[in-house]
């Protein structure tokens, strides 16, 4: 059994005062990059807490008043590069507790009316021409655009975030909004936004 | 091909320029296209439920 000294005592209450006064004020932007990330609420839930249980494990290394949220946001991005990668290998599988719940659900009266709502959900949700471009991008791109479109991260945060030199997080950015623009040209001119741009 | 202005003007409404800091045009659609896109990326909050997992995580 561990005995808890007065020093470990000590570290724990300063580790507990840095993740609730540091840490966990960043949960909502860490939810949005997660979400944005992943489009998807399980696994946004799934990166946010594997993120935070992960920056306990590893709070002596944080330096205390410094930047949390782009420690947090680096923390976060490896997990889903991780699960990313992971993901792309591994042959499709179909998860055993979703066959149980699907089975469970069948018997349900309400089954019709919660698939029609998530449909709905579903549709709306396609109806999204931006959400789809963005989500279309390449992850190294997406990840650039929402630290700074959605965060206001400064170049060097992001750099330091994904460990990439500042020149690549400029040229990245930039390829990034052209891919985005490409694709959005004909939605947003259908929303009244004009291409007027003019290369002459 | 203009390229060089737009990245200049992207690091420019992104604060990166060193006080560095028809263009007008290239500008206001930049900034357009910019709101365009931060107007579609809705913040999001986590559930209540998530945070008290993750506070009971801690503590056990």
């Amino acid at each position: 059994m561990m005995v808890m000294t007065q020093e470990n005592l000590t570290s724990k209450e300063r580790f507990d005062k840095i993740f609730e006064v540091e840490f966990l004020p960043q949960i909502d932007a860490l939810y949005t990059f997660a979400y944005h990330l992943t489009y998807n609420e399980d696994d946004a839930n799934d990166l946010v807490q594997e993120t935070y249980l992960k920056a306990y494990r590893f709070i002596e290394k944080y330096i205390e008043g410094t930047n949390a949220k782009a420690w947090l946001f680096k923390i976060l991005k490896n997990a889903f590069i991780n699960q990313y990668r992971k993901k792309s290998k591994a042959p499709t599988k179909v998860d055993y507790e979703e066959i149980i719940n699907f089975h469970d659900e069948e018997n349900d009266t309400n089954y019709s009316t919660h698939t029609d709502l998530r449909e709905e959900m579903f549709q709306s949700m396609m109806g999204d021409e931006v959400t789809n471009a963005i989500n279309a991008l390449p992850v190294d791109f997406r990840v650039v655009i929402l630290l700074c479109d959605i965060e206001g991260f400064t170049y060097e945060e992001i750099s330091k975030i994904i460990d990439v030199p500042i020149g690549t997080v400029r040229s990245r950015l930039h390829r990034a909004r052209n891919m985005l623009k490409g694709q959005l040209k004909t939605y947003a001119e259908s929303l009244g936004f004009k291409d007027k741009r003019s290369k002459d | 091909d203009y390229q060089e202005l737009v990245r200049k003007v992207t690091m420019y409404l992104d604060n990166e320029l060193s006080e560095a800091e028809a263009y007008l045009k290239v500008l206001s659609q930049e900034k357009s296209f910019r709101e365009f896109i931060k107007s579609k990326l809705h913040r999001r909050k986590p559930s209540p439920a998530l945070i008290k997992s993750i506070k009971d995580k801690i503590k056990t």
